[in-house]
């Protein structure tokens, strides 16, 4: 699983010397050799997605080559086609704006030649080869998605992130990573019972809290070389919440009596106590800028979400409707806090503007908890029950589509979407 | 030239450090491909405390019960802790764990911060009958550890609880 590669990327346009070399340390990268013909001023037009004029575009895949041709035209399809900024179509019917070209060829590696063609403006946006081992198809697919997605709205793809869950069995739970889609679940955390969890700001810890041997304890997991660190033990309860961009650890604890907001920095040290109250302040999590703090209370009485600033002042209410509103998120945007509000005796999904103004839900069926956006704020990850056992969802916050990325019969729960990688 | 010697000998003690077990199976068809990967064990780790709890009490209490999204001792909760305080006060050798509990309606992470408030005025009621602090432990599984998992009020009530664990 892990491995070092090399990318090698070089463009015309370039000197043939300044081709440059780099080598990755990290588990989900593999090699791809890309070969890109094009200068970047050739793809300088964008559409904006964020207009309101804006429509879907027609998008059609044609590929030649060896069956898994096919397989990696569906998985660029699919990733698409979730956006709903793009409108698969058949290549043969009228209307296609955007024309994909897979070509691909199998020795030891897959090979996979691929143009995209923007037939309105009538020229190349994209001349591009990959290569990849056969067992890593999909990761080369997505990557293919990543720039389709960047070279016609300008904006990083987010198909190579990934979703960490846990997941559980009897009395089990463990914390598993797999692709924004479910695939290739790896289990990275077996011992005690693993729950709340957060990601790095770059993406290389995933920093979690699990129960062993009756005591609950915040974890640190290097994803370079599995290699765990405890850095949080005290008595009590001592739940991680959010990380901010520079890295500070929002946790709840309740080592002085009634659990609390603190914060800490990623080597555990640095404690800082953010409020003091009676009763329950829990599930801190950062504003995208790291300057406010989202948190659960029962000051009032019942759960509700609050606002602070990173100090642990001027905190305000956020929600009003309802009495129990928990498990916030904020998008990466900084204008919406997602959390579970509970309605009729269910739990759903919503999304409120982070000064209350407007709000959303987003969930209908089922109870559904812990939401966690996607990088790029199209998504959003939850877990539902709608289908008996709790399972993994994504809906795409635009066009409200629902997707199970987790299978029948497999208990998952708790998502947390990835930052981008570098 | 020393420094690809390096890189190569890097993925190769790397491939050694680690050991990958067989692929999980998910129990549906769909192929999905995925390692497990065995956990090291850090020194942190180790320094643990050890609590010497065992599972099975040496003496069985009822549960102190509390209503949906609540923390306060009920009166029905209060007999439950008196019987616990008299027990202890008359086994002085012992200790007590107590568990703080939640039914699933809640969402997973405010139940156990629920959970944690319930052992803890489970602990300050037993303190404020004598009970040195020092005897007690507590720990809050949440909606985790069920009871019960029946959809209904009379399955929820039983796992809104704090059960009692004596120990040596």
């Amino acid at each position: 699983m892990k491995k070092k590669f090399k990318v090698k990327n070089s463009r015309l346009g370039e000197s043939p010397g300044a081709t440059k070399l780099k080598i990755l340390v990290f588990i989900f990268s593999f090699l791809i050799i890309n070969f890109s013909l094009l200068t970047p001023s050739h793809s300088k037009v964008y559409i904006d997605i964020t207009s309101p004029a804006f429509r879907k575009l027609p998008l059609s895949i044609s590929y030649f080559g060896p069956e898994e041709t096919k397989e990696i035209a569906e998985i660029v399809k699919n990733d698409l086609d979730f956006t709903g900024i793009f409108y698969p179509i058949d290549p043969d019917l009228p209307g296609v704006e955007i024309n994909v070209r897979i070509n691909a060829r199998i020795s030891e590696k897959i090979k996979a030649d691929v143009l995209v063609f923007d037939l309105i403006a009538n020229r190349e946006i994209l001349i591009k080869s990959y290569a990849a081992p056969k067992k890593i198809l999909r990761a080369l697919a997505h990557s293919i998605s990543n720039d389709i997605f960047r070279v016609v709205t300008g904006k990083k793809g987010m198909f190579r992130t990934k979703i960490s869950y846990v997941r559980s069995s009897s009395s089990k739970k463990w914390l598993y990573l797999a692709d924004w889609d479910g695939y290739s679940p790896v289990r990275i955390v077996s011992k005690g019972l693993s729950l709340s969890h957060s990601w790095s700001s770059d993406g290389l810890h995933i920093i979690y809290s699990s129960e062993r041997k009756k005591q609950w304890s915040i974890y640190s997991l290097n994803l370079k070389n599995y290699k765990e660190t405890v850095l949080f033990l005290s008595r009590g309860l001592n739940l991680v919440g959010g990380v901010s961009p520079d890295n500070r650890i929002a946790f709840s604890s309740s080592k002085d009596g009634s659990p609390e907001i603190y914060v800490m920095n990623m080597k555990g040290r640095g404690i800082r106590k953010l409020t003091k109250s009676f009763g329950i302040d829990v599930s801190p999590v950062f504003s995208p800028d790291g300057s406010r703090i989202a948190f659960v209370s029962d000051r009032g009485g019942s759960p509700q979400i609050y606002i602070m600033d990173a100090y642990g002042r001027r905190t305000r209410r956020l929600t009003f409707q309802g009495s129990y509103n928990t498990s916030p998120a904020w998008s990466p945007d900084g204008k919406w806090i997602a959390y579970v509000g509970r309605k009729y005796g269910k739990n759903h999904i919503f999304m409120i503007k982070s000064d209350s103004t407007e709000l959303r839900q987003l969930t209908e069926e089922g109870n559904n908890e812990n939401p966690t956006f996607s990088p790029d704020g199209i998504f959003i990850a939850f877990d539902s029950d709608r289908k008996g056992n709790k399972g993994i969802y994504i809906i795409n916050i635009n066009d409200g589509r629902q997707r199970k990325i987790t299978p029948k019969g497999v208990k998952a729960m708790h998502p947390k979407w990835s930052p981008y990688f570098k | 030239m020393k420094k690809y010697l390096a890189v190569i000998l890097m993925i190769f003690a790397m491939g050694c450090a680690k050991k990958y077990v067989q692929p999980h199976e998910y129990d549906e068809g769909v192929e999905r491909k995925g390692e497990v990967v065995e956990e090291k064990i850090s020194p942190e780790e180790a320094r643990l405390p050890d609590s010497s709890v065992v599972e099975e009490s040496l003496f069985k209490f009822e549960d102190a019960l509390f209503d949906f999204d609540r923390y306060n001792i009920r009166p029905d909760a209060r007999a439950v802790l008196d019987s616990v305080a008299a027990w202890l006060n008359s086994n002085r050798g012992t200790n007590l764990l107590i568990e703080g509990n939640c039914d699933e309606m809640g969402t997973n992470e405010y139940n156990l911060a629920l959970g944690e408030k319930r052992a803890n005025t489970a602990r300050d009621y037993l303190i404020s009958r004598g009970i040195s602090s020092g005897r007690i432990s507590h720990i809050s599984y949440g909606e985790e550890k069920p009871l019960c998992t029946e959809k209904n009020e009379d399955c929820w009530q039983r796992n809104r609880r704090a059960h009692f664990v004596v120990t040596r």
